[in-house]
């Protein structure tokens, strides 16, 4: 068999295969660039709000969640204490509470999982375990053969040996000039 | 040749799953031998001794970093007692939703000796000002900071494994 052919089967083969992973790289990798504009794993929505609590230095379990009753969104006490500054610090499934106890008022940051996505940053990070890792580092290593591969597939004037070969130029340019400029 | 890519989805899906059951078993699996579980305060009681030994400590989740969730901070009897655990390869990753929560962590515990070892939770992971920041997070930044440069030593757990309580 011919080395181009035998090229051509693998690239389409590993290619189907990879599709998957590479829209997970691709999609979260999106996510994670803008990391510094949102959070890339959660929605996280803020609310202030006013609560009516005893004056009590030492508020119970039982008067903290009654408290909580009185806010707009359900939520799921789980722990509370009084922190350095005085305020009463709540956390809750899926986030957490501070209230200033001589006013009342109060903010609460109640997180949100950005469904698949979520998922798709764990992958992307690796940080789901050791296995992953080793998966992961597999299916990187088909995603550069499906894409070295892909160079010698065609022949002809659209093939490497002419247009081919000034888009991998390009293509090399562009992140090689990012890098040199602003590393 | 054809079938490639099937076969490999199915050995794939086949390691996976495999991998997620064994991963799950060594979470929930219990040491036969008898252990003794430390509070954070304990930890710190005796921390000169405890020193690149295996412990096992737990408390509550005060701060989880929003960044990947590469460490966690469990909290002692006030704020102010602190130990950052780092998830590294083992665990992984910690969840923001794990805040608030009672962990039970197995790890070595460590001193901070050099740079690498040492974290600065006001400039989390080398970022600039451009960070996304909230007062929750920056006050949680605050009384890290203030704990560990209060302290004589800093400690630090290489965490093994993970245990929600």
């Amino acid at each position: 068999m011919k080395i181009r052919k035998l090229l051509r089967i693998l690239h389409r083969d590993f290619g189907y295969f990879i599709v998957g992973m590479t829209i997970v790289y691709g999609l979260s990798g999106i996510f994670l660039n803008h990391r510094h504009d949102f959070n890339p794993d959660y929605k996280i929505f803020i609310t202030d709000f006013h609560v009516d609590l005893q004056q009590n230095s030492k508020l119970t379990e039982q008067e903290v969640i009654k408290a909580l009753e009185s806010l707009e969104r359900k939520v799921v006490f789980k722990k509370h204490y009084i922190n350095n500054q005085g305020f009463l610090k709540i956390f809750i499934e899926n986030g957490e509470i501070v209230i200033n106890p001589e006013t009342g008022g109060g903010t609460m940051h109640y997180l949100q999982k950005r469904p698949i996505i979520f998922g798709m940053n764990k992958l992307h990070k690796a940080s789901i375990g050791s296995l992953w890792k080793w998966v992961s580092d597999v299916m990187g290593v088909i995603l550069i053969f499906v894409a070295v591969s892909g160079l010698f597939i065609l022949k002809g004037k659209r093939g490497l040996n002419r247009w081919g070969w000034w888009l991998v130029i390009l293509g090399i340019v562009v992140p090689l000039f990012f890098a040199l400029v602003y590393i | 040749m054809k079938n490639l890519a099937l076969v490999s989805l199915f050995a794939f899906l086949l390691i996976s799953c495999g991998g997620q059951k064994k991963q799950q078993q060594n979470t929930d699996s219990q040491p036969e031998t008898e252990i003794v579980v430390l509070t954070v305060d304990d930890l710190y009681e005796n921390a000169a001794d405890m020193v690149d030994k295996e412990v096992i400590v737990k408390g509550t989740v005060m701060h989880v970093c929003k960044q990947g969730g590469g460490r966690c901070f469990l909290m002692g009897s006030n704020e102010e007692i602190n130990i950052r655990v780092e998830a590294g390869e083992k665990i992984g990753a910690f969840n923001q939703e794990q805040m608030g929560s009672e962990l039970e962590i197995v790890g070595i515990f460590k001193e901070v000796k050099t740079e690498a070892d040492a974290h600065n939770p006001a400039g989390e992971h080398g970022e600039g000002d451009d960070h996304e920041h909230d007062a929750e997070m920056d006050e949680a930044h605050r009384i890290i900071a203030e704990s560990e440069e209060e302290a004589e030593v800093v400690y630090f757990i290489e965490g093994l494994k993970a245990k929600e309580l």
